[in-house]
């Protein structure tokens, strides 16, 4: 088994939640914080971690989440800016030496950037692969 | 017609439950078989090997057998009945498979032997062989039991072998609460916390005064809130305040809850402190021992220091659900029985090797009382938030888990009242009827006679389905058997159709 890491997962709708099933089936420490206590019926049965509810834009919360000792936070949350608070407030208050935020809004990506944290955007994500698609389509028959 | 959907996805499922649960036999088996170490001491004993070989042997193939011919090709998730059904069927086995070395080596009949066995997996410590005859090979068997049965057949399995992913099969043995956040990790953390103590004990039993067959079992016994002993004395044998002392120790470190030993290990004071089952603890030791002291012991015994180390030594062993003993339960009188009764029924920490009703649950319907005697004082419109600090964390305690709490206690007191009339029909008096079946639910282990080998077929039947419910905590026994039942009919209607 490789070396498992402690990670904190923000968020448990349907992007956090696969996460949280995931990497707890790849024997990691999970713990995974949503504000709402019935989002954790997403998680599956495969999910061994723990479970905080509170709202993580409260450093109160990320510290039951042991935040501190985290080897990594996932911000996975709905909202861009809780994503960008939660992010910020992990690297600078509890020193987590990786952290990477979803943003749905692309043009945030540039903001997030200079601020020094990993993004992930589902948003450019998908949008990237459907001009790469139809850009591999014209190439291939240039009518 | 192609197979139904709901029978193939039936199928699938049983194939991993019946891999895991294989898994579990082989387990079992080498625990059947690992205390012919004694042989190495004495090899006078070989004669009895068989008794071991064969059933553990046989169980082991099988289980290997079951786990290579099944095993699903990654490991599966399983869910909490899932889960049930392998704990069902492994205790079934632990009992049954577990009760041939007894018959065989120790000379009990078939219902002697699944008492004893149910005895020892479940660390009740109620026995009805004369240890005085038996075998070494024997007497290391049923500690070897307690001592397996303490940590929890899942637990013991997911940090051997890994297993199934998820808490299905770890919550099914009632043992939900984990260290760490990952369930794995948590068992393996268990086990070596387990193993630490048991080791620690050893080694200072042996210093207090036994010698090291004595010590490797009461170590074993005490960690596990077992109390077999190797003496008909128990504890009593020795007479010293030494080896006392780092039994109740022991006990003690039993009786928490793993969660709390883990705090205390890493020096998170104010999380023990804090912890609602310890301030049980902290009142409920003085109280007892108080009680038993003016009303019993003091009394009782020519001295001073004799009738204090009593005093204390007994209440540790009935709150602990040890069964451990340093005197006869003659002569305490009324107040004193009913002390015993009571910490037999409350029992130990959730999630420790302890028995009975548990300390959190009792914490809790007492906090509870409070909350509702607030929320009739304050104004209706008033929303109110029932808190228990769980660690370093004040954790909620919504109106549904209060409901399970109070569901298992009625459960629990309805089953120790049938229990106990059971018995007063077979003629024993009301207090001994009560005291004997409280310490058969709680898997305590404490004797007034009642459990002996001249004692009638039903009583032995009656103490051991207690002891098994006790110990399981009595839903996952019926989630797991409507289950079975139920999937096995539909599995039967439709093949047959």
């Amino acid at each position: 088994m490789p070396k498992s890491l402690f990670i904190v997962v923000v968020g448990c709708g349907r992007l956090g939640s696969l996460l949280a099933n995931g990497l707890s089936r790849q024997g990691h420490n999970v713990v995974v914080v949503d504000r709402r206590e019935e989002a954790f019926a997403e998680l599956s049965v495969e999910f061994s971690g723990f479970k905080v509810v509170g709202d993580a834009v409260e450093s109160e919360t990320l510290r039951k989440a042991r935040a501190a000792d985290a080897d990594c936070i996932i911000a996975a949350a709905e909202e861009d800016n809780v994503n960008l608070m939660v992010a910020q407030v992990a690297k600078e208050v509890f020193g987590v030496k990786r952290v990477i935020a979803r943003v749905a809004e692309p043009a945030r990506e540039l903001a997030y950037r200079q601020l020094n944290i990993e993004t992930v955007s589902p948003t450019s994500l998908a949008g990237d692969h459907v001009l790469m698609s139809l850009a591999r389509d014209q190439k291939e028959n240039p009518s | 017609m192609p197979p139904l959907r709901q029978e193939q996805f039936l199928r699938q499922r049983y194939r991993a439950i019946a891999a895991y649960t294989g898994l579990i036999f082989f387990l079992l088996g080498f625990l059947m078989v690992a205390p012919l170490c004694a042989l190495l001491a004495w090899p006078g004993e070989a004669g009895q090997a068989w008794w071991f070989l064969l059933p553990g042997g046989g169980l082991a193939a099988l289980g290997a057998g079951l786990w290579r011919s099944l095993r699903p090709s990654e490991p599966a998730p399983l869910t909490t009945p899932e889960g049930a059904v392998i704990i069902i069927l492994a205790w079934a086995a632990a009992m049954l498979v577990g009760a041939m070395p007894l018959m065989g080596a120790a000379g009990l009949n078939f219902t002697q032997a699944v008492f004893e066995a149910t005895s020892g997996w479940t660390t009740t410590g109620l026995s009805v062989v004369d240890v005085t005859k038996v075998s070494h090979l024997v007497l290391l068997y049923r500690s070897t039991m307690q001592l397996a049965g303490g940590a929890g057949l899942a637990i013991l399995m997911l940090a051997a072998f890994g297993g199934p992913l998820g808490v299905g099969l770890s919550t099914a043995e009632g043992r939900e609460r984990q260290l760490v956040p990952h369930v794995r990790r948590s068992t393996r953390l268990v086990v070596s916390i387990y193993a630490g103590y048991s080791l620690a004990g050893l080694v200072a039993l042996r210093l207090a005064g036994m010698d090291w067959f004595d010590a490797i079992n009461h170590s074993f016994c005490a960690v596990s809130t077992g109390g077999f002993s190797t003496r008909p004395e128990s504890i009593g044998y020795w007479n010293s305040p030494l080896v006392e002392a780092v039994i109740i120790a022991l006990m003690i470190l039993g009786n928490l809850n793993f969660l709390t030993s883990y705090a205390l290990l890493k020096g998170r004071w104010r999380a023990v402190f804090r912890n609602g089952e310890v301030r049980l603890l902290a009142f409920l030791l003085p109280v007892g021992i108080v009680v038993l002291f003016t009303t019993a012991t003091a009394a009782m015994f020519p001295s001073l220091g004799k009738s204090l180390r009593v005093a204390v030594f007994e209440t540790i062993t009935a709150l602990t659900t040890t069964g451990y003993s340093t005197v006869g339960y003659k002569g305490f009188g009324a107040a004193a029985t009913l002390v015993f009764i009571l910490f037999m029924l409350i029992g130990g920490g959730i999630c420790s090797t302890a028995g009975g009703i548990k300390q959190f649950r009792i914490y809790a319907l007492w906090r509870a009382l409070f909350w509702e005697f607030r929320r009739l004082l304050l104004p209706r419109s008033a929303v109110s938030r029932p808190e228990i600090w769980d660690g370093d964390n004040r954790e909620p305690v919504d109106d549904a888990s209060l409901r399970q709490i109070a569901v298992f206690v009625f459960l629990y007191l309805a089953l120790f009242f049938i229990g106990s009339v059971l018995l007063t029909a077979y003629g024993f008096s009301l207090s001994d009827s009560l005291f004997e079946f409280a310490s058969a639910l709680g898997t305590v282990g404490l004797s007034v006679g009642v459990t002996s080998p001249t004692a009638p077929p039903m009583v032995l039947w009656a103490e051991t389905f207690a002891m098994l419910l006790g110990r399981l905590e009595f839903l996952v026994v019926g989630i797991g058997l409507v289950k079975a039942v139920r999937d096995g009919r539909w599995l039967i209607c439709k093949s047959g159709t």
